[in-house]
């Protein structure tokens, strides 16, 4: 060492910094029983305290739930035969709600064994038509690009093609002679950034002539600018209904927001108790792929729909945990007598 | 190929003296780059009758190439002449065998004429022919056809590659091989591509997860087929018009490819990456360690090969040379024990023995001028009794000084200096020259000495030579009065039996301090002396004459006449030459011992020098239960041998000593059960070249494997290159055992290059072993810290490593498994495509790396103090099948967990605020965000020390994680790439749901809570002595005590002799015929001359008289001869 610096040259000694000597100041987190027993113990009573809440407030949600696929059975029948496509079949539920539903009602359609979660499925789409930027863009949408002539279908795509397209209608029956149509509420049942940011209609006065030189979805009956003809916020690819259908479910059994109860006059506070009917507008064929399809009126709490998983999941693995602690703490309290002992 | 061929057909070489068109055949080309240390080295070569520097690489069979003094030989030459008289010259073979002594060559009479002259050498057109190139470094055969005579070569006319030239100042040879031709290279072995066993298992569990892979793949493509028949086909309608894919079976053959594509990620192909990275950062952790860095030669430890690093944690077997790598290499004059009286201890004020160490005050020469400075001595009681003149220690002393081999010369500033043979003489010699008896000169007749400042010159009547049967050496002298003396000096077990009667009680205490000195691994010598009167002398001188003069068993006539004359001496005492061990060689063997790791020395040296080593290192102890030494000259031998160690082994411990219960535990063993554990005891094993040459062959090497196993130390000596590497290879294949090798000389590279891992010690001058190694330090001691620090902490660090990303692989792709089967097995994905492309590389990349790199079970200080934390790498403890297993199914665990509780929780539910939140991205983004929430939170718990480098990867990878997710997710990049970024929106509104939030803190509980309950029980219920040393370290931590945790090598005294000297036959005849003493040098103006020149007194003027007369006298007498 002497020498090199007397010739003038850097040591060879490494530096003598904590960091290439490994030795960092560093925390050395240890497993005590302390602390892995208290942290079981809180956590324990966290998740018990949460999943009884949770599940508590999953029952407080009221919920009523029909499947119509076998009630408007000769509706699905009707459209298990796809040269029916243009025939009209309606098909009015009666139901009752036993007890009053308070606060915000919402009304879903509910599909069961519908995979729009299959790749090919899922992948045929294109937001950049859908952006209204460039509505000839049918990349990706294969097998819905074009029609047999070569024209370009606009919204293009498997999801697009196969939208729900029943419409529902809820009456209220206040009295056996008096029918009340529910007012129902199509805004606001998208999320903000899908429809204001996902989904645009392309730059034009009038929205027909700005699909001009497009095709419907084959399964379409009407073209996208005709879907909702009286409110122009809700019709093209901003409809509420088509954006919520583009939004592609991740299971094959799921729900989807079809309408809110306007709460005014009698629904102010809610659904009241009593009799009520659906007036379905049966289009959408189901029972060709063994499918389902329900509606569902729920309110929602601060966790969201009625769903007993996360309360049961909560209580369970609270309950687990401390099972677990409990056991952990016999074990480390019988060694540590055993050492005690051992000691004396 | 070419090259392999011309190697077959070479059964003679004919080599040609400066003529490289006549050897042209024998070109070859360097191929390996690690040589190019070696091969630009510079050599002096005559070309085209001019010397000039040529690097290695150039140097040419048939070339002539000059040497100088402290040279290394680049090639084996035939060495042609010399500036020594005779064409003697002397070479150190250290770098080859190991022994220490000097060799002499000395070249053909013929050649030898040919001197320094330049244009005859250049002339010289020999041709030799002799054997092809071969591995024996002892045997050489071939002769030299010049000027139409044939001279017979042997092994004393050749100079190996891998020599230094000693007190020589130049010398001339012709190379015979070069390159890898030489006997060097020939002995070091193949290079092998050396892969460390987790890189093995590796490569296996990444088969294995193919398999796996496969076999998902397979169970996804039948789920799709069966399910396109029954659900798919009626689904079809809202998916396709064409008929493509109709077929169930053609659908599931291209599921099945579609999911190898998306499951791939579970055959980790950034493992590799990372596993490089982290040896990498290891590799440098061991270039910077301080505590490896060896400041007196400015020496860094040098990891050479980055991949091997875990490895070091999994030592079971190393294998030491010992010149050079547990010895110094150096001698020092220790202890005595002089007329029953020892010397050399050093008693502190309460009368204790204390250690010498770097506080005690050395003796002060400084009354001697010409003392040595560098020799030290700690006993100030025998330089008192030299001050009062005691006449014993005088004779001792005057013994010292003039029974040797020694040559004395004198340097350029005018000192004395020795050139010794043998460095134990040298100790010897030098030690008296400080207590003030100096041997100055000699001639073929006289030795002069200066004792105590007065000139004494003794005419060498006789010299009565050393060699390994005799095991003495004594030297005859009259002194200027006319007393007739011998002196004698040789192993005390021979010397013992030579003294007069009288002795006896000196004796009995003699031993008592040989034994003594013998126990603390000391070579020890003793000493004696005898008066002789004038006629019996002469008698006996008539004698020895006439044994001379017979040509009839001339050796044992001798040797009876050594014997007449060496009896009845009077027993002076003992000396005790310390082989000079490297700095904390002991406390390295005894923790590696601790380890658990067995530490085999293979030395080229000789049996006693090696067992002294033994001793001195504590490998050896009088403790042992049994040494056995095997050195049988025949197979038969060996295997009597053998066989009567395992009786004792096997006999002692089971009591059965019935043949049948024998085969029985023979099979066990062949079996692998550790019958080691059933033998008690410790026990030793010395074997010696020759014999392990017969228990390495295919039907003893079992027997011998075993036996040597289950001995606690195993010391192999006289052992060539090519039996070390055939040591280790023969524990690496039978006992699957990890080992390193460990050495520092040419004669080590074949046991680094087969060893799993190669050490070599740097900073001396020969480089051979550290260019063939993988690491390089300066000290054997740094072995402890490479295998006990660094090697544990990369083993451990590497298999946490491993599990945690096997762990994380899997845990990250099986659910998209599970979602196949929700998603009609259609290949979807569950998680968004960025997401997938960035989770290994940038979302959990860091935080492993940084454990993988940075973390510590128990710091240095823990891993050193308790070398038993080492075990369970050697058990593979800590990462193999079993663990991948766990591993495995941690992951799968965590997997389910990750998809079925999302699942649970989205299955038809509604957000808080009624919208629908079951769609497929949020879907997506909750399941992405628990499995990096996840696994940030195992690896967490995987940490074991938080530097701050650890806290900034692993927050930063979850902030970086959100910061990615919410910039994908934002309107403007959608804007701009509107198809590559759909999930547009879905950070902002999913993880504004409670709902979301209470999914991803569930599925983190239920997939940790698990892990930590098994993991406390399992420190609770079954703590590993690591995790006990962490408990103690978090007490230290707290009380901070002074550690007082070194060792005390304990050390007892033995019974057995301590008798080593390195020494060869030859010298004495060398001195009394005067060959190796210069003219020049008796010239009064120049060497010897100078220094008695110097001097004032009278004696000197006449001692320089007599030099002169005597010498030429001798040199007559040599010429006679």
């Amino acid at each position: 060492m002497k020498s090199r610096k007397s010739r003038g040259l850097p040591s060879k000694m490494p530096d003598n910094t904590a960091f290439k000597q490994q030795q960092l100041p560093a925390w050395r987190p240890h497993l005590t029983p302390r602390t892995v027993l208290s942290g079981f113990f809180t956590t324990g009573a966290f998740f018990l305290g949460m999943g009884i809440l949770l599940i508590l407030s999953a029952k407080s949600i009221k919920e009523i739930e029909i499947t119509y696929t076998d009630i408007c059975s000769n509706c699905s029948k009707l459209r298990e035969n796809a040269s029916n496509f243009y025939k009209e079949c309606n098909c009015s539920i009666h139901f009752i709600i036993p007890e009053k539903m308070p606060g915000n009602v919402y009304m879903y359609y509910k599909l069961h064994n519908f995979y729009q979660n299959y790749h090919q499925y899922i992948m045929s789409r294109n937001n950049r038509q859908l952006l209204g930027e460039d509505i000839t863009n049918v990349e990706n949408c294969a097998p819905f690009q074009r029609t047999s002539n070569g024209i370009p279908i606009v919204p293009c795509g498997a999801i697009a093609n196969s939208m729900f397209n029943d419409t529902i209608l809820l009456s209220y029956y206040p009295n056996s002679s008096t029918r009340i149509n529910v007012p129902l509420l199509s805004s606001d049942i998208t999320w903000w950034t899908d429809k204001h940011v996902k989904f645009q209609n392309p730059k034009s006065s009038n929205l027909s002539s700005a699909f001009a030189g497009t095709a419907k979805p084959p399964y379409w009956r009407k073209p996208i600018y005709q879907l909702d003809q009286e409110n122009p916020e809700n019709n093209g690819f901003l409809n509420s209904d088509f954006i919520v259908w583009m939004r592609a479910a991740a299971l094959p059994t799921f729900k989807k927001l079809y309408r809110r109860i306007h709460r005014i006059q009698q629904f102010a506070d809610g659904l009241p108790a009593g009799n009520y009917s659906f007036d379905i507008a049966y289009n959408f064929p189901v029972t060709v792929f063994k499918g389902e399809k329900g509606i569902v009126l729920s309110t929602v709490t601060w966790s969201g729909g009625k769903n007993f998983f996360l309360g049961i999941a909560y209580t369970v693995t609270g309950a687990m945990t401390w099972l677990a602690a409990f056991s952990m703490m016999a074990v480390h309290l019988k060694l540590k007598k055993k050492q005690e002992s051992l000691q004396h | 190929m070419f090259c392999g061929e011309k190697k077959l057909l070479e059964t003679e070489r004919r080599v040609k003296a400066n003529d490289r068109e006549f050897n042209e055949k024998f070109q070859y080309a360097f191929r390996h780059k690690s040589d190019n240390q070696v091969n630009n080295r510079l050599s002096e070569v005559l070309i085209n009758g001019r010397l000039q520097s040529e690097k290695w690489m150039n140097v040419k069979a048939g070339d002539i190439i000059k040497l100088e003094n402290n040279q290394f030989v680049a090639a084996d030459l035939l060495l042609l002449s010399s500036s020594e008289p005779h064409g003697l010259c002397y070479i150190e073979t250290a770098e080859l065998d190991g022994e220490t002594n000097l060799k002499v060559r000395h070249a053909l009479p013929v050649t030898s004429e040919l001197g320094a002259d330049i244009s005859s050498l250049a002339k010289f057109d020999g041709i030799v022919a002799c054997e092809p190139p071969n591995n024996k470094l002892d045997k050489f055969t071939g002769d030299l056809s010049w000027k139409d005579n044939k001279y017979p070569l042997n092994n004393e006319k050749i100079i190996l590659r891998g020599c230094v030239l000693r007190n020589t100042s130049w010398c001339f040879g012709m190379v015979i091989f070069a390159g890898p031709d030489t006997k060097l290279m020939q002995n070091s072995g193949k290079t092998t591509f050396k892969r460390t066993s987790i890189d093995r298992l590796m490569n296996t569990l990444v088969l294995w997860i193919f398999g796996f892979l496969v076999c998902m793949g397979v169970i996804l493509a039948i789920g799709n087929s069966i399910w396109k028949h029954q659900v798919g086909d009626y689904f079809r309608a809202f998916l396709f018009q064409d008929e493509v894919g109709k077929n169930p079976i053609f659908s599931g053959f291209l599921t099945f490819w579609s999911y190898i594509i998306i499951l791939n990620t579970v055959v980790p192909i950034s493992l590799y990456v990372s596993v490089e990275v982290i040896r990498l950062g290891h590799s440098h952790f061991i270039n910077w360690d301080r505590k490896m860095y060896y400041a007196k030669k400015e020496t860094l430890a040098e990891a050479r090969t980055t991949t091997l690093n875990e490895e070091l944690g999994q030592i079971e077997y190393i294998f030491s040379d010992k010149t050079g790598t547990l010895t110094q290499n150096i001698m020092t004059f220790n202890k005595c024990s002089i007329n029953g009286r020892t010397y050399g201890e050093v008693y502190d004020d309460l009368g204790r023995k204390t250690e010498i160490n770097e506080k005690t005050k050395p003796v002060d020469f400084s009354f001697n001028p010409q003392a040595d400075s560098k020799f030290q001595f700690y006993d100030h009681s025998l330089i008192e009794s030299i001050k009062l003149g005691d006449p014993k220690v005088y004779e001792f002393f005057r013994l010292l000084a003039l029974c040797h081999t020694v040559m004395p010369e004198e340097n350029n500033e005018g000192k004395l200096i020795y050139q010794v043979q043998s460095p134990d003489e040298g100790a010897l010699v030098t030690a008296a020259r400080n207590f003030g008896f100096i041997f100055k000169s000699r001639t073929p007749e006289t030795i002069t000495v200066e004792e105590m400042g007065k000139i004494v010159t003794y005419q060498l009547l006789a010299f009565l030579d050393f060699n390994n049967i005799r095991k003495r050496m004594s030297v005859i002298v009259r002194n200027p009065e006319g007393q007739i003396k011998l002196y004698c000096k040789g192993a005390d077990t021979i010397l013992f039996e030579k003294l007069h009667s009288s002795n006896e009680e000196l004796m009995t205490v003699t031993s008592d301090h040989l034994s003594e000195f013998g126990g603390e691994g000391l070579r020890t010598l003793a000493i004696a002396y005898r008066n002789l009167n004038e006629e019996y002398f002469k008698e006996w001188f008539k004698l020895l004459e006439e044994a001379n003069r017979v040509f009839d068993k001339r050796d044992e006539r001798v040797a009876a006449a050594y014997e007449e004359i060496e009896r009845d001496m009077m027993l002076l005492g003992a000396t005790a030459i310390e082989d000079k061990l490297q700095d904390g060689v002991i406390e390295t063997i005894t923790n590696l011992s601790l380890a658990n790791i067995k530490i085999w020395v293979l030395t080229g040296d000789k049996q006693e020098t090696a067992m002294n080593i033994g001793y001195s290192c504590n490998m050896l102890t009088d403790d042992m239960n049994e040494v056995f030494i095997l050195s049988g000259h025949t197979a038969a031998e060996v295997w009597e041998e053998l066989k009567k160690a395992k009786e004792i082994l096997f006999g002692r411990s089971t009591g059965f000593t019935n043949g049948y219960a024998f085969c029985e535990k023979l099979q066990e063993l062949k079996l692998g059960s550790t019958i080691e554990e059933t033998v008690t005891g410790d026990y030793a094993l010395i074997i010696n070249g020759h014999s392990l040459g017969y228990a390495l062959e295919a039907n003893l090497q079992n027997e011998f494997l075993e036996i040597a196993c289950i001995c606690k130390t195993v010391i192999c000596c006289r052992v060539t290159p090519l039996q070390k590497a055939q040591v280790v290879e023969l524990v690496k294949k039978h006992r699957k055992a990890v080992t390193l090798a460990i050495g520092d000389g040419a004669n080590d590279i074949s046991m680094i290059k087969s060893a799993h891992i190669g050490v070599g010690i740097s900073g001396q001058e020969g480089m051979q072993a550290v260019l063939a190694s993988d690491y390089s330090f300066a000290q054997f001691r740094y072995l402890q810290r490479l295998l006990l620090v660094h090697g544990r902490w990369s083993y451990f660090r590497m298999c946490k490593f491993l599990c945690y990303f096997f762990y994380k692989n899997f845990a990250f792709t099986l659910v998209h498994f599970w979602f196949g089967f929700f998603c009609g097995f259609s290949a979807q994905t569950v998680y968004d495509q960025w997401f997938i492309t960035l989770f290994n590389i940038v979302y959990t990349s860091l935080p492993v790396l940084a454990m993988g790199i940075f973390d510590q079970d128990v710091n240095e200080q823990n891993s050193m103090d308790y070398p038993n934390l080492y075990g369970p790498g050697q058990l593979n403890l800590l990462f193999n099948k079993r663990k991948f297993f766990i591993c495995i199914a941690h992951g799968v665990y965590t997997s389910f967990a990750l998809f079925f509780i999302p699942y649970g929780a989205f299955y038809n539910v509604a957000g808080e605020d009624g919208k629908h939140i079951a769609d497929y991205q949020s879907f997506a983004v909750t399941i992405a965000t628990s499995l990096v929430i996840v696994v940030s939170v195992q690896i967490a718990l995987d940490t074991s020390y938080w530097t701050v480098i650890n806290h900034v990867f692993i927050w930063g990878s979850i902030a970086v994680y959100f910061s990615i997710l919410f910039t994908m997710h934002s309107d403007g990049i959608f804007d701009i790439f509107p198809n590559q970024f759909p999930f547009v929106g879905n950070a902002r509104h999913s993880l504004s749901q409670k709902n979301i939030w209470l999914v991803i803190l569930l599925t983190t509980v239920v997939s940790v809570m698990p892990v930590i309950t098994f993991r406390f029980l399992k420190v609770v219920l079954y703590p590993t002595l690591s995790d006990q040393v962490r408990q103690l370290q978090k007490a230290q931590d707290k009380a901070r005590p002074l550690r007082g945790h070194k060792r005390q090598p304990r050390r007892t005294s033995s019974r057995r002799s301590g008798y080593a000297f390195a020494h060869q036959e030859g010298y004495g005849e060398l001195i009394t015929s005067g060959k190796n003493m210069r003219v020049k040098n008796l010239h009064p103006t120049s060497g010897l001359g100078k220094t008695m020149y110097n001097s004032t007194s009278w004696i000197e003027n006449l001692c320089k008289k007599t030099t002169d007369t005597v010498n030429s006298f001798s040199l007559d007498r040599t010429v006679k001869l």
